[in-house]
């Protein structure tokens, strides 16, 4: 309880440096809006090219777009410390502050910083998730609205997970490595379509090793009606739990990168 | 046993190297940082750690604030474990690095200070009245709603420091305090230093290369290089050894007569700066040397200051 007030409380104060500086904040936003939207005209294009994709129609391919976008822009407003600062905090020595507080340091890493801008990601994302909804016309009920929000829970932590892994990297060697873009960014870019488009290898990338397939796109697919490689129902809420795992070993790597923190010179 | 305890303390770190031209990997090196450090200090003492640049002051003060995990040897500070009991014992901690802020950048360091009360749990009642106590010591009660960025070092150092103590901890440590300030902030800090030492008993750790800080206010110093403990004691102790020089600077009537070749003569003008040690040619044997050659028309007798003793010191010691 405690933590989530002291979470609350950083939120607050992250939001008042940002708007410090207005100007820069409006015209930033209005640059993701620019951004994502740019992202939602692809799928726009391709919709209106092809019709349907594999056995994924317009309001099914929307719907995809959308569950993706919300839940990786989401974990970026509010998690930006784990999916922006972290690595040039341990650059900097930042971290040694950190250090210094009686808290978690994944805690209050989290709490170092938000990203308001992300909002107009996440408006963007929401559109495409309702039209995608209507399209498709979803027949919405309690299951399936807990099976969107546990998607999104889950693919949330799995997101964070992916980010803690340049922040090891950098721990151990005080250097970033940018290949961890791949997994993160990558994925979201790559996730953003259903998976069963890709080649093999793509589908075992984001299957296995960034499980976003099992994450969002299983109970998305189950949630359109259409389950993903025609498997039943109860894996759409068995297997985002992936998240939650991948997440776990990343943070006990991340424990263990720690005890190996060296600091910088000062 | 004593507050802090700290026993054989070693703590290496590897560097690799640039690589070099046709080879295929980069070399490792392995640098001693600490080796095998001992020393114990009591709660309530005020104790300066000096030593030149890369001795390991600063290692030995993050691995003493739980920051950084060492490779061998003991170390408890009031029975606890740093590294290893982290977030209880940073509970009882401040530190404050000269060189890096603790505090929000683009907010009223009220709100920072808020904060903190959070992070530390500290209760209402005790945050107010120490929060009071310290603005009205430090001199910020005018500044509270001043963002940090638009305050000036000195301001800056002063909020930092009452950031650090907002949780009455009972061991401070100090990584250059007074860097970059002037000398009536200098004065005002190092007042306060004492005050806060004396009053809640609290223990200061002082590193720092600013000689008139230690001389101040550290009873104690412990000198480290390359390392290795050198000297623990008592600074006015340490600064006699190799406070045997005395520099006279004469004005002379007439030509300056020659000396024996333990003087070491500057010449500025009409003045004359004579470097000596009285143990070789006391004092009054100068004098009479000078007044054989002519009147002697003003003089003043001046000891080494103390940055200079300590880079003797370095020197001697091979740092």
């Amino acid at each position: 309880m405690d933590t989530v007030k002291f979470y609350l409380r950083s939120m607050k104060m992250q939001l008042k440096c940002q708007l410090q500086y207005p100007a820069s904040f409006l015209l930033q936003t209005l640059a993701q809006l620019v951004m994502e939207g740019g992202e939602m005209l692809a799928v726009i294009l391709i919709v209106d090219r092809f019709d349907h994709l594999n056995q994924w129609t317009a309001g099914d391919l929307y719907f995809f777009f959308g569950i993706m976008s919300v839940t990786f822009y989401l974990t970026e407003c509010f998690g930006r410390g784990v999916t922006g600062s972290f690595p040039s905090m341990v650059r900097s020595g930042q971290l040694d502050t950190l250090l210094l507080r009686p808290r978690g340091v994944l805690t209050q890493v989290i709490c170092w910083a938000i990203d308001p801008r992300r909002i107009a990601c996440i408006a963007v994302g929401t559109a495409a998730l309702v039209m995608g909804s209507r399209m498709a016309a979803v027949q919405w009920t309690f299951l399936k609205a807990l099976a969107l929000i546990e998607a999104m829970a889950m693919g949330g932590i799995l997101i964070l997970g992916l980010f803690l892994i340049e922040g090891i990297f950098t721990i151990r060697s005080v250097k970033s490595v940018e290949l961890v873009n791949a997994l993160t960014y990558g994925g979201r870019s790559a996730c953003e379509y259903p998976i069963d488009v890709y080649p093999r290898p793509l589908r075992v990338l984001f299957t296995v090793i960034a499980p976003f397939a099992l994450t969002l796109q299983c109970p998305a697919a189950y949630i359109l009606g259409k389950p993903l490689y025609g498997w039943p129902d109860w894996a759409a809420f068995v297997t985002p739990l992936s998240g939650l795992v991948s997440f776990s070993a990343l943070y006990l790597l991340f424990q263990h990168a720690m005890r190996h923190y060296r600091s910088t010179g000062s | 046993m004593s507050y802090i305890a700290v026993e054989a303390l070693n703590k290496a770190f590897t560097v690799r190297k640039k690589r070099e031209k046709g080879r295929l990997l980069r070399e490792k090196s392995t640098v001693q940082a600490l080796k095998d450090v001992s020393f114990s200090i009591e709660q309530g003492e005020l104790v300066g750690y000096i030593g030149p640049n890369g001795a390991g002051k600063s290692t030995t003060v993050k691995i003493l604030s739980g920051i950084l995990t060492p490779d061998g040897g003991s170390v408890t500070v009031g029975s606890r474990v740093p590294w290893k009991e982290r977030k209880e014992h940073v509970r009882h901690i401040g530190v404050v690095f000269g060189q890096r802020t603790q505090l929000w950048w683009d907010v009223p360091i009220l709100d920072s200070f808020s904060l903190l009360k959070d992070i530390y749990r500290v209760p209402r009642e005790a945050y107010e009245k120490r929060l009071e106590a310290l603005t009205e010591a430090l001199q910020l009660t005018d500044l509270l709603r001043t963002p940090l960025r638009l305050l000036s070092l000195g301001q800056r150092m002063r909020a930092e420091l009452c950031g650090s103590l907002l949780h009455g901890p009972e061991l401070l440590f100090l990584d250059e305090p007074t860097i970059g300030l002037d000398a009536v902030s200098k004065l005002a800090l190092r007042e306060f230093l004492q005050k806060e030492n004396r009053e809640n008993g609290t223990t200061i750790l002082l590193t720092t290369h600013d000689m008139e800080d230690i001389a101040a206010l550290c009873p104690r110093v412990m000198v480290l290089g390359h390392g290795q403990k050198l000297y623990d004691g008592a600074l006015t102790d340490l600064l006699a050894r190799y406070d045997t020089d005395r520099v006279m600077t004469v004005r002379l009537g007439g030509d300056l007569p020659p000396l024996p070749p333990c003087c070491q003569v500057q010449r500025d003008g009409e003045n004359a700066r004579i470097t000596y040690s009285p143990e070789q040619l006391p004092t009054a044997d100068l004098i009479t040397l000078l007044q054989a050659a002519g009147p002697l028309r003003e003089m003043t007798i001046q000891g080494q200051n103390v940055d200079r003793l300590i880079a003797a010191m370095y020197r001697e010691m091979d740092l």
